[in-house]
C-alpha cells in the first residue's frame, strides 16, 4: 500500500438504511462542506458505507487509520470531530461506544463485545468501503476471485472447490451451495440461468439488504463466477421492492463492473461472456421461494409448482438454474481466492464458514452480527447482544422467521447451524434472531406469525391456504379467551397435515412457530384456555393490572402516565386502578420503579 | 416401466403422472382439481399419495408426480387418510354449503369442529383454478385467479362482464363441485356478469350456445358450420356412420 | 356491446405519460410487473385504462395481467395517499408495539389500515420487515425512514407533512 495513503485520515460515514434513518446523510455532507472550508493541510477522505452493524446505536462514524469509532453522532458533532480528532488527534469520549459488558467506553468499535466475537466473511467490505466506487471493492482484493477462476482454474474445478469448502445455501434450507452447482453443470440445456435471490422477507432478518447496499461487488463476482462454472452467460437479480437503497446501489455497481470489463462480452478478454439484470419484486413474501420467485421473473403470479423435478433441471423458463441468496453468493469470491480448506476450517463440521445473523427484538444491542457456524445462542444473546433490554427475564429467541421456530432458555447453550437447529423444531432460515422477554405472550406470537402468512401464503394449494387461516381462527380465539382445551390437539394435527401435503417449502414450514410455542410454551397455552390469563399482560381480555399495596411507594409515576386517568392514589400512599376505567395499556406497569403493578387474569 | 401401487404393478408411460396412471388403471384416488386433458395443478391436495423410492418415502400430490422406474405407491395408508380428512375438513371449512364437499366430508367421516363453522357462509369455490384452466384451454383467458392467500378468488377483471368472455360455458363444465353460476332463461345466458343471446340449434330448436361461442370456434378453426347442439351432433355423426355402414354391405 | 365503458376515463395528458412508460419496455410478458410498479410510481394506483393499454401492448389478456395487479401487494387498484405511512409489523416491531403504533396513526388519521384519507393526502399501510429492525418500531412516509416511534413522535411527523402543503 501506498505510504500516502496511510497518513492520509479516513472519515468513513455509515449510510446504511438504519443510520439513513438518523440523519447520516446530512452529518456526511457536513462534513464535506466543512472540510473544503477548512484550513487543514492533509485534507482527509470522506467516505459513505454501508451499514456497521449495530444498527441501533446509529449513525455511525468511524475515523482511520487512528481506529476510532463515534456512535449516535448528530450534525452538532461534526465541528467537534474536525476540530479534535481531525486536527488535533483528540479523541471525543462523550462519542465512544459504551459497552455494557464491560462497563466501559471504547475508542474502537473492534475492541467492543459486540464486533469481537464476530468473524467476517460474508460482512468483510461493509462498513469498510464506499459501495459506489469499485477501486475501493477492488482495493480489498475484489474481483481477484474471479481473475483466478478465470485465468488458472476449470469450471470444474472452481465447483471443486465449492464443494469442498461445504459451503450451504444460507437463504434456508441449508443446500450444498456446490452439490447445486454440480447438478446444474451436468446438464446440456442450454441457456443456463443464474439467480441471485435478493427478496428477503423474512421478518426481522436484514442481512441480505446490508449486503446488497454495502457491497454490491461481491455478489455479483459470486454471480459471474458461477456463470463461468455451470457455462451460463445470463444472470437475474430478484431485489425485493422496498429495498430501494440496495436496487440503487447494485444498479450503479453493475454498471460500474460493466465499464471496468467484469460484466458483458469478453470478460477480462478470458472469451467468457456474462451479464446480469436486475428485477425488482413486487411485494410478496412467497416470492423468496425459489419457484415462484423464477415465475414472477417469467412475468407471472409468485405461485409455487411442485419441485419434483428440481430448478438445476428445469428453472427459470425451464432450463437450468442455479438460484442463491445473497449471502451464499456474497462467500463465493473469499472461498475461491483463499481455497475450500481456509473456509473450512472456520465453522463446525457440516456447518462450515460463518453464518450473519440479524440480532432484534428485546436485546440491548440490536444490529448484524456475523460469527462462526456453531457459535452458541447464548454468546450471541448475552455477550454479543448484550443481554436483555432493562434486564428483564429472558423468554426465548425465534429463529428463521415464520419457517422457524422458538427456541426457549432450555436451549440456550444450542450450537447455531442448520442441523442443531433443525433438531429442536426451529431451522436457521435466512438468520433473523428475534430475542423475546418476559412482556412477550408466546400464544399471540404464534398467532402473529399465522396472521403474517395468511396474508403471505399464495393461496394455491388448500393445506397452506385454509390450514393457516384455520389456525389462525383458533389462536384468535385463543388469545380473546374463547379458547378451548381440545383446540391445542387441533393445532398440532392441522400442523401435522399441513407440513405433510403442502405444496411449497413455506407451506411446509408455516405451522413451525405453532408447533414449537405449543411444545416449548404449552403451559402459556393452558393460562390462556383454562385460567384465562396471559401473564405477559399482551392479550388483553386475559389480562388485568392491579397495585400492590405494600409494594407501592405513592410516587404517582403511573397516574401521570395514565391515558385515561383511571390511577387515583394521593402522594406517597398506595395508588389504587380503577378497572372499568382501565384500557389495559400496560403503561403504568413499564413505568412503576418497583414493580408494584401485578399483571392478573381476566376479571370476569 | 413398471410402477407398483398397493402391491400390484402396473405399466406406465413415461411422462405420465402418477394420477394419469392411477385413473388409467381404475385406482381410486380422491382429487379435485384434476382434469383428464389438462395439466395437473397440485392446488387441492386430496390426491396425496406416499411414495417409496429406495429407502425413501415421501407424501406426493400425485397429480403433478412424474413417474418413476421402480417407485411404489402407497394410496390409502393410515397417514394419508388422515390427511384426506384433513384436507376435507378444511375445505368444509371454507365452503361449509358447498354440497358436494358435504357429501364428501359425509363419505369420509368428516365432522368440523362447529365452533369454526360459518354456518350463514355464501362461500362455495374451493379455489380448484380448473374454470381457469379450462378458459385459458379455449384461449379465451376471461377469468383469472385474483389476489392471493386467504382473500384468493376466480374472476373477471374488476368482476365486470369481461370483452372476452364468450359465453362457452366451459368453466362450468368443469367446476367439479358445479358452482359456477350459468343461467339459461329467455333465451339468453348469464354467466360472469354478461348477459348473452342464445342461438338455437338448427336441426331441434333447442337454444343451447351463445352466438359469441359459435363465431369465436368459427373464427379459429377457418370454418362456418351451422349451429348444432351436442345431441344432434352426435344424431348426425350416428347417422352418417349407418349409412357408409350400408354402402359396404 | 361496450364493456369497458363505465369507469373513470384518464385525461389525455395522464395517457400520454401512460404510454411513454409503457414503450420503455420491450413487448415481453416478463416485463409486465415492472411496467404496473412503474405506472404504481407515476400515478399511485393502476388505472383502468392503463392496464387495458398494458395488456394490448403485451398481447396478454387483460385478466392475466389484472390477476398480476391484484398478487403483488406493490400494486393497487385504488388510489393512495400523497404521503404513504408504511408502518413495519416485522416480528421486532411487533414485539416492541407496532400494533399500538398502527391503532394511533389510524384513530389520528380516522382511517383504518389499507385506506386513504378523505382529502387524498394519506394512506395507511401496514408492510412486512423493512429490514431496519434496529429502530423498530419504524414507519416509512414515502421513503423516509421514522425510527423508534411513539404517539407523541408520530403526531409531530404527521403534523410536519400537514403543514407542508
Amino acid at each position: 500500500m501506498n505510504d500516502k495513503c496511510d497518513n492520509k485520515k479516513k472519515i468513513l460515514v455509515c449510510c446504511g438504511t438504519g443510520c439513513i434513518a438518523n440523519n447520516s446523510i446530512e452529518i456526511y455532507n457536513k462534513l464535506n462542506e466543512r472540510l473544503k472550508n477548512s484550513d487543514i493541510s492533509v485534507e482527509p477522505i470522506i467516505k459513505a458505507t454501508g451499514c456497521n452493524g449495530l444498527c441501533e446505536k446509529g449513525p455511525v462514524v468511524k475515523i482511520m487509520p487512528d481506529d476510532i469509532s463515534y456512535f449516535k453522532v448528530s450534525t452538532n458533532d461534526v465541528d467537534e470531530i474536525i476540530e479534535k480528532t481531525i486536527k488535533n488527534d483528540i479523541t471525543i469520549d462523550r462519542l465512544l461506544y459504551f459497552d455494557t459488558n464491560k462497563k466501559e467506553k471504547i475508542k474502537s468499535h473492534r475492541d467492543a463485545t459486540f464486533y469481537k466475537p464476530q468473524h467476517k466473511i460474508a460482512l468483510r467490505n461493509i462498513g469498510e468501503i464506499d459501495p459506489l466506487i469499485i477501486e475501493d471493492y477492488l482495493e480489498q482484493d475484489g474481483y481477484k476471485a474471479l481473475h483466478k477462476a478465470l485465468f488458472q482454474m476449470s469450471p470444474t474445478e472452481v465447483i471443486y472447490e465449492v464443494e469442498a469448502s461445504h459451503l450451504r445455501g444460507r437463504g434456508g434450507a441449508g443446500f450444498p451451495t456446490g452439490l447445486k452447482w454440480r447438478t446444474c453443470s451436468k446438464y446440456d440445456q442450454y441457456p443456463k440461468y443464474i439467480v441471485c435471490n435478493g427478496d428477503e422477507g423474512d421478518p426481522g432478518a436484514f442481512m441480505d439488504r446490508s449486503i446488497m447496499e454495502g457491497d454490491p461487488n461481491t455478489v455479483i463476482e459470486g454471480m459471474i463466477i458461477c456463470g463461468y462454472a455451470i457455462e451460463s452467460h445470463k444472470g437475474f437479480l430478484y431485489i425485493r421492492d422496498e429495498y430501494e437503497l440496495a436496487r440503487k446501489n447494485m444498479e450503479i455497481a453493475i454498471e460500474s463492473a460493466r465499464i471496468h470489463g467484469y460484466l458483458g462480452t469478453n470478460i477480462l478478454n478470458s472469451g467468457f461472456d456474462f451479464d446480469l439484470e436486475i428485477v425488482r419484486g413486487g411485494g410478496a413474501f412467497v416470492c423468496g421461494e425459489s419457484s415462484a420467485l423464477m415465475a414472477s421473473i417469467e412475468g407471472n403470479i409468485g405461485e409455487p409448482r411442485a419441485k419434483y423435478i428440481r430448478s438445476v433441471e428445469k428453472g427459470l423458463w425451464n432450463q437450468p438454474t442455479v438460484l442463491n441468496n445473497v449471502e451464499t453468493w456474497a462467500n463465493i469470491p473469499p472461498i475461491i481466492l483463499n481455497g475450500s480448506s481456509w473456509f473450512k476450517e472456520i465453522g463446525v463440521e457440516h456447518n462450515t464458514g460463518t453464518k450473519v445473523f440479524s440480532l432484534v427484538g428485546k436485546v440491548k444491542n440490536t444490529g448484524l452480527v456475523e460469527v462462526p457456524m456453531g457459535t452458541k445462542l447464548n454468546t450471541l444473546v448475552f455477550e454479543i447482544g448484550g443481554g436483555i433490554i432493562k434486564d428483564r427475564p429472558f423468554k426465548a429467541v425465534q429463529t428463521g422467521g415464520p419457517s422457524g421456530g422458538c427456541i426457549p432458555k432450555e436451549h440456550l447453550d444450542i450450537s447455531l447451524d442448520f442441523d442443531s437447529l433443525n433438531n429442536i423444531g426451529s431451522m436457521m432460515g435466512s438468520g433473523g434472531v428475534i430475542v423475546m422477554d418476559d412482556t412477550t405472550c408466546m400464544v399471540e406470537l404464534a398467532r402473529y406469525y399465522m396472521e403474517f402468512l395468511s396474508e403471505e401464503s399464495c393461496g394455491k394449494c388448500t393445506t397452506c391456504r385454509e390450514g393457516i387461516n384455520t389456525m389462525l381462527k383458533i389462536l384468535t380465539y385463543i388469545t380473546e379467551g374463547k379458547g378451548e382445551i381440545d383446540d391445542i390437539d387441533l393445532l398440532i394435527q392441522l400442523g401435522e397435515t399441513i407440513t405433510e401435503a403442502s405444496l411449497c417449502g413455506l407451506g411446509k414450514t408455516s405451522p413451525n412457530p405453532v408447533i414449537t410455542s405449543i411444545k416449548y410454551f404449552k403451559d402459556e397455552y393452558i393460562d390462556h384456555i383454562i385460567n384465562k390469563k396471559c401473564s405477559a399482560g399482551v392479550c388483553k381480555n386475559l389480562t388485568s393490572y392491579s397495585i400492590e399495596e405494600s409494594i407501592c411507594i405513592g410516587c404517582g409515576l403511573c397516574k401521570r402516565k395514565c391515558p385515561v386517568d383511571a390511577i387515583i392514589g394521593s402522594k406517597k400512599n398506595p395508588h389504587v386502578i380503577d378497572i372499568k376505567k382501565c384500557i389495559k395499556c400496560g403503561s403504568c406497569y413499564s413505568v412503576c420503579p418497583t414493580g408494584a403493578v401485578i399483571i392478573g387474569g381476566a376479571i370476569i | 416401466m413398471k410402477i407398483k401401487i398397493d402391491g400390484n404393478y402396473y405399466e406406465g408411460n413415461l411422462g405420465e403422472t402418477l394420477l394419469e396412471l392411477a385413473i388409467r388403471n381404475n385406482i381410486d384416488i380422491p382429487n379435485l382439481c384434476h382434469k383428464s386433458g389438462l395439466i395437473g395443478q397440485g392446488r387441492c391436495r386430496l390426491c396425496m399419495v406416499e411414495v417409496t423410492e429406495g429407502t425413501k418415502t415421501k407424501i406426493v400430490s400425485s397429480c403433478v408426480f412424474p413417474i418413476k422406474n421402480g417407485i411404489e405407491v402407497s394410496t390409502s395408508t393410515e397417514n394419508i387418510i388422515k390427511i384426506r380428512k384433513d384436507i376435507i375438513m378444511l375445505l368444509l371449512l371454507r365452503t361449509p354449503n358447498n354440497e358436494y364437499i358435504k357429501s364428501l366430508a359425509e363419505e369420509y367421516n368428516v365432522v368440523p369442529p362447529t365452533r369454526f363453522v360459518d354456518v350463514n357462509s355464501k362461500e362455495n369455490c374451493i379455489l380448484c383454478g380448473l374454470c381457469v384452466k379450462a378458459c385459458e384451454s379455449m384461449g379465451t383467458n376471461a377469468i383469472s385467479l385474483v389476489n392471493r392467500g386467504t382473500t384468493k378468488a376466480v374472476s373477471t377483471p374488476y368482476d365486470d362482464a369481461s370483452k372476452d368472455c364468450i359465453g362457452c360455458g366451459a368453466c362450468a363444465d368443469v367446476c367439479p363441485t358445479n358452482n359456477i353460476k350459468l343461467v339459461d332463461k329467455n333465451n339468453e345466458r348469464n354467466i360472469w356478469n354478461k348477459k348473452f343471446n342464445l342461438v338455437p340449434c338448427s336441426r331441434c330448436g333447442k337454444y343451447y350456445t351463445t352466438e359469441q361461442a359459435i363465431n369465436y370456434v368459427n373464427k379459429k378453426l377457418n370454418t362456418n358450420e351451422e349451429p348444432l347442439c351436442d345431441s344432434c351432433k352426435r344424431k348426425i355423426i350416428g347417422e352418417k356412420f349407418k349409412e357408409s355402414c350400408q354402402n359396404i354391405y | 356491446m361496450s364493456i369497458e365503458s363505465n369507469y373513470d376515463s384518464i385525461d389525455s395528458e395522464e395517457s400520454i405519460k401512460s404510454i411513454n412508460i409503457i414503450k420503455n419496455y420491450p413487448k415481453e410478458k416478463r416485463y409486465t410487473l415492472a411496467i404496473l410498479q412503474d405506472i404504481q410510481k407515476e400515478f399511485n394506483y393502476i388505472p383502468r385504462d392503463i392496464m387495458v393499454s398494458i395488456s394490448e401492448y403485451l398481447n396478454l389478456p387483460l385478466s392475466d395481467i389484472y390477476s398480476i395487479a391484484t398478487f403483488y401487494k406493490s400494486l393497487s387498484l385504488k388510489p393512495k395517499g400523497k404521503y404513504i405511512i408504511k408502518v413495519c409489523n416485522g416480528t421486532a416491531c411487533h414485539i416492541r408495539g407496532s400494533n399500538k403504533l398502527i391503532e394511533e396513526i389510524s384513530e389520528m388519521l380516522e382511517i383504518l389500515p389499507g385506506e386513504t384519507t378523505e382529502d387524498g393526502l394519506f394512506s395507511i399501510e401496514i408492510v412486512n420487515c423493512l429490514g431496519a429492525c434496529a429502530l423498530a418500531p419504524v414507519m416509512v412516509i414515502n421513503g423516509k425512514y421514522y425510527g423508534d416511534m411513539n404517539k407523541e413522535k408520530v403526531k409531530a411527523v404527521i403534523d410536519e407533512y400537514k403543514g407542508a402543503i
